[in-house]
């Protein structure tokens, strides 16, 4: 259970690359206009958005095979789950109140998830995700599927939690094949970090659980798409739990109803409050990946994509009380 | 041969493991230790791989389990004490109570709990928490009184496609004895008439059930016929079979072990006076635990639970009315 | 020596017994304090029988492979008293003998601190029940007689055989204060069955329920006598010849038109006056009464009203009723005089406070101060029923006395 080093980011596949940017391009694109639609009193309820963490969300998106492995999305995690293979159309229906969507109107925003195909709904109440995944993976395990990881996405606030506390050490103990992805982006809604734990860095926790830990910046998308792909394969390997810790910022506030004014400026003008969006635009430039035309072509598809998504949702009928079943038991 | 309660515990998980390859037993020490009552003696030796000892993590034993029934496993999680499963109550009543329900996808497992009150237990290894689980929807809450419907309610349990809260009754463990397995039983959410009378109807559930009928048999012999209805199941619950004997007697006594604030005896009365006002000859009555800690001391414990004699006492108090 | 007893101990959450898988002491045979004597297995465990202080083995009943219940005595320690206190085992004080009568006689069963017979499947408390905290004795609301309480059940049966409260009037309640159980009532139901019955008729329904409801007032009577011979004399002198009724009648209305509050009904907090002085009068039908109404009977000279008064009695009698002559009057003349009887308490309309009633005339012998001997005097019993709720003694005896002197001026009526 070595640290791991962080490796020169030239070594994530080309195609990747380009496929995480996209994700990522897509993933803002569609929170932009969500958090629009909110600001225009069409969505209720919470909007959370992932701006600044996207590298870090598709980076273990992409490092997954959709539909086999596990990803369990928290709330800044639009990337992750789109490039996991999560329809646009889910987060749109959720969060305009679908009765066509996951979740048909009995749960919204970032709470929807297709537990049938390996991405579990999360409930608010945080770190409790984090042992779900692990039971995905003990079921898997008893079908013989041995091929499985788990991906469990949590934010920095969260790892103070006890169920976080439990869930990894379970985790570690059954040696299961879970990536915990804990996304450091220096706040928990207000609070600071120094305020949340007081350990040099979050990838230390790792040694006591006995299980891999690494660290990453979570700004970078290539060195993001090293690292998990990396822990993926310890995973897949048999390695046991692999905690990796991304060094970030969020460049939103807490929800869409949040100016986050309590982020000093200076923060935002380190290295953590570089745009990973931006430095993956750049990379793909640099090397010649990608042409500005090419670029500026995906943006306009990510938009249009966006904006079909939307408007399919917003056609869609919505749930009416009388028509609903209102059981919570399958059985009685 | 005579068969206990917790014998006829471990059979139904036999027959569930046995039957049924998605069946796996989690919990604290129930492996090669067999459990802290010992519910699980044998059955790491007799299915290898299938009955997991758990670290101390209440949360994440029930996270756990939650995310192997997501995808089609069925656990049987045991909590070492009902008390204990307060440090699950997220994963239980958030996780599992809600996920049929918001995603569509059924989340069958069943949460063991060693429940109620022994002599020197005290307040954290004495807890009955049927009010509290059948408070959340999304939960089906069970509550065997007797050897057969501790065996029969734990498979039917097993094979449904919800989350159950299974409270079993830590007194009826060793104590009680019945002969055989039932061949059959009443499905869950049907209660059963333990004893037919027609001056009072005492509704009740679990150990209480046994209490009841010490208490109908003291009154017979006074002269009254008291019926006893064993709910079995305080989720769903089996409003027709206590409006039916409260129709028969007019007078209606709930007794429950567990706290009085808003718990099944107080759903029951609530149901009764609600639906059956025109049958009630006497203001309904409940007696349950006292409204304190349950205390360590047999002295203090004995006085703290409904027992035959008080319930006797309450009976009479009722038919006075 | 005081004997202490080996006990079964409790050996686990909810163990109810163990059996004895090994044997470590044999009888006489002398043990220290906390001492392993024995090995016995629960469901749970395999664990060691410690004693609590030294002694002897005096007594050993517990053999090998048998199950003993949590808390039974397995065998005795025989033990000095000097280590029995050193051990802080409490001796009964009758137990504490002397060291001289060492006759191994004094058993200390008493040193349980927990004793719970797991023997009895759910021994509780061996005391006297103490039921709290439901069940505060029940209070029922009822009056003295126990009648007025009538639970959700019976208010449902009652009403499926359509019965009132005063229904139940013989029905000895058992229930709490004495109110009436459904039991009780159901056995009343099925007690008359055997008993002759017959149907009472719509008339006898309809008067029983005005009387029932009206009789849920606090109900007095108040009575004079009143001399007739002027009223008989002038009443020759009119042509329609007037009954005594009719008289009453007229003094009644003039009376209340002085003072029409006297006549209101209490509704709540209010007294709600009659519309007019229209009076009604009680006549006898087939198993029952009507009362037929006149209307403004305080503006109508009583020559006038004669006519009136006679078709409604006709009228009332063939149970004939025009519609001017229904509704609720301001208050009811009954004249039970024309039954012989000479004093009752008669009972108001239920939407009447008044009920002016008249016994029947009779020849009385009255001193005379003037002429200083007693006279014949034709005299009969006035009485004014009235809710004591709206008028008191002293109003309704006025109003009475009003009416009496009235009575007495019949040229003025």
């Amino acid at each position: 259970m070595a640290m791991s080093d962080v490796l020169p980011s030239a070594l994530a596949g080309a195609d990747q690359y380009v496929s995480a940017y996209r994700w990522m391009l897509l993933a803002r694109r569609m929170e932009e206009k969500i958090s629009s639609l909110y600001h225009a009193g069409k969505i209720v309820g919470g909007v959370y958005l992932g701006r600044g963490q996207e590298a870090f969300s598709a980076a273990l998106g992409v490092s997954l095979r959709r539909r086999k492995d596990v990803f369990s999305p928290l709330i800044r995690d639009m990337a992750g789950r789109l490039a996991f293979g999560e329809p646009l159309l889910d987060p749109a229906r959720t969060y305009l109140g679908s009765v066509l969507g996951p979740m048909r109107g009995r749960d919204g925003n970032i709470h929807r998830g297709r537990p049938a195909e390996g991405m579990p709904a999360m409930i608010s109440h945080l770190g409790s995700m984090v042992s779900v995944v692990c039971g995905m993976l003990v079921a898997r395990r008893f079908r013989g599927d041995v091929e499985a990881v788990g991906a469990a996405c949590i934010g920095d606030g969260a790892t103070s939690t006890g169920s976080f506390h439990e869930a990894v050490n379970l985790a570690a103990v059954e040696k299961l094949p879970l990536v915990i992805a804990v996304a450091n982006n220096q706040f928990a809604y207000s609070t600071p970090t120094d305020r949340q734990f007081a350990c040099a860095d979050l990838v230390d926790r790792a040694i006591g659980y006995g299980i891999d830990g690494h660290r990453v910046d979570g700004t970078d998308l290539a060195e993001c798409l090293e690292v998990f792909g990396r822990a993926v394969a310890r995973a897949r390997a048999g390695q046991g739990p692999q905690l990796v810790v991304g060094r970030l910022l969020r460049l939103t506030g807490h929800g869409a109803h949040d100016d986050a004014n309590y982020v000093p400026e200076a923060l935002k003008q380190t290295e953590l409050g570089r745009d990973c969006l931006e430095r993956a635009r750049q990379h793909l430039l640099d090397h010649g990946l990608a042409t500005v035309a090419e670029l500026e072509q995906w943006d306009r598809e990510a938009v249009h994509e966006v904006q079909l998504a939307v408007a399919t949702a917003q056609k869609d009928p919505v749930p009416e009380a009388a028509g609903e079943d209102w059981r919570a038991l399958s059985s009685f | 041969m005579a068969l206990t309660y917790l014998e006829a515990i471990r059979e139904a998980l036999t027959r569930a493991l046995r039957d049924d390859p998605t069946v796996f037993i989690y919990g604290q020490d129930v492996a090669t230790f067999g459990g802290a009552f010992k519910a699980t003696k044998n059955l790491s030796r007799d299915f290898p791989g299938r009955v997991l000892d758990a670290p101390i993590s209440e949360d994440a034993m029930l996270g756990m389990a939650i995310g192997a029934a997501i995808e089609g496993m069925r656990p049987i999680v045991e909590m070492q004490f009902a008390d204990f499963s307060s440090i699950a109550f997220n994963q239980i009543v958030n996780q599992a109570a809600t996920h049929f329900w918001r995603t569509g996808v059924t989340c069958p497992l069943v949460v063991r709990l060693p429940s109620g009150g022994t002599p020197g237990s005290g307040p954290f290894h004495s807890q009955m928490m049927e009010s509290i689980y059948a408070h959340y929807p999304g939960l089906v809450v069970l509550t065997p009184a007797t050897v057969g419907d501790a065996y029969s309610m734990l498979l039917e349990a097993v094979a449904l496609d919800d989350p159950v809260i299974f409270c079993e009754h830590k007194f009826l463990y060793y104590h009680l004895k019945d002969e055989a397995l039932p061949e059959e039983s009443l499905p869950i959410g049907k209660a059963r008439i333990a004893r037919m009378g027609r001056h009072a109807t005492v509704v009740t559930y679990s150990a209480m059930v046994h209490e009841s009928l010490r208490a109908a048999a003291d009154l017979a012999a006074e002269g009254y016929e008291i019926e006893v209805i064993d709910l079995r199941s305080v989720k769903p619950i089996d409003s027709d079979t206590v409006l039916a004997s409260v129709a028969r007697t007019g007078r209606l006594l709930c007794v429950g072990e567990s706290f009085p604030w808003g718990g099944v005896c107080a759903e029951v009365i609530a149901r009764v006076v609600a639906d059956g006002f025109n049958l009630l000859d006497a203001p309904p009555q409940r007696l349950n635990a006292k409204d304190t800690p349950i205390p360590y001391h047999p002295n203090l414990w004995a006085a703290h639970r409904p027992t035959a004699a008080t319930i006797a006492e309450s009976l009479r108090r009722l038919l006075r009315f | 020596m005081p004997l202490v007893p080996i006990l079964m101990p409790q050996l686990g959450e909810s163990i109810a017994e163990a059996t004895v898988k090994h044997l470590g002491i044999v009888l006489g045979q002398e043990v220290l304090a906390d001492a392993e004597i024995m090995e016995v297995e629960t469901q749970k465990a395999t664990m060691s029988v410690t004693v609590p202080c030294a002694g002897r083995v005096a007594d050993l009943r517990a053999e090998v492979e048998v199950s003993y219940a949590v808390g039974a005595t397995l065998g005795y320690l025989e033990v000095t008293m000097e280590e029995a206190l050193r051990a802080g085992i409490e001796l009964p004080e009758t137990q504490m003998v002397s060291p001289e009568a060492q006759t191994s006689s004094v058993v200390v069963e008493e040193n349980l601190h927990f004793r719970y017979d797991a023997g009895d499947l759910f021994a509780g408390d061996d005391g006297q029940p103490t039921v709290e905290p439901v069940l505060r004795g029940l209070p029922v609301p009822a009056n003295a007689t126990g009648a007025s309480y009538i639970s959700p059940r019976m208010r449902v049966r009652m009403a499926e055989l359509g019965l009132n409260a005063a229904d139940l009037a013989a029905v000895a309640g058992t229930g709490e204060g004495g109110r009436v159980t459904v039991e009780d009532f159901e056995r009343f139901m099925t007690s008359i069955e055997k008993l002759p019955m017959t149907k009472a008729s719509p008339m006898r329904v309809a008067v029983a329920d005005a009387m029932r409801r009206s009789w849920t007032r606090p109900l007095a009577t108040v009575g004079i006598t009143v001399a007739l011979d002027t009223l008989l004399a002038h009443r020759r002198t009119v042509e329609a010849r007037p009954g005594p009724t009719l008289y009453a009648i007229r003094a009644l209305a003039i009376a209340l038109a002085e003072s029409p509050a006297l006549a209101g009904r209490l509704v709540g907090g209010r007294i709600v006056h009659p519309k007019g002085i229209d009076i009604g009068f009680a006549v006898e039908v087939d198993d029952g009464v009507l009362v037929p109404m006149i209307r403004d009977v305080d503006r109508q000279p009583l020559a006038s009203l004669t006519q009136t008064y006679n078709t409604l009695v006709e009228k009332g009698r063939s149970k004939r009723l025009p519609p001017e002559a229904i509704g609720t009057g301001a208050a009811t003349v009954t004249n039970f005089g024309t039954f012989g009887i000479v004093w009752a308490t008669p009972i108001p309309l239920p939407e009447q406070n008044l009920l002016l009633g008249l016994g029947a005339g009779r020849q009385a012998p009255v001193w005379s101060e003037q002429e200083q001997r007693f006279l014949p005097v034709t005299e009969a019993q006035l009485t004014l029923s009235f809710d004591h709720r709206i008028l008191d003694g002293g109003a309704a005896g006025r109003l009475l006395h009003r009416i009496a002197t009235l009575m007495q001026k019949p040229a003025e009526l």
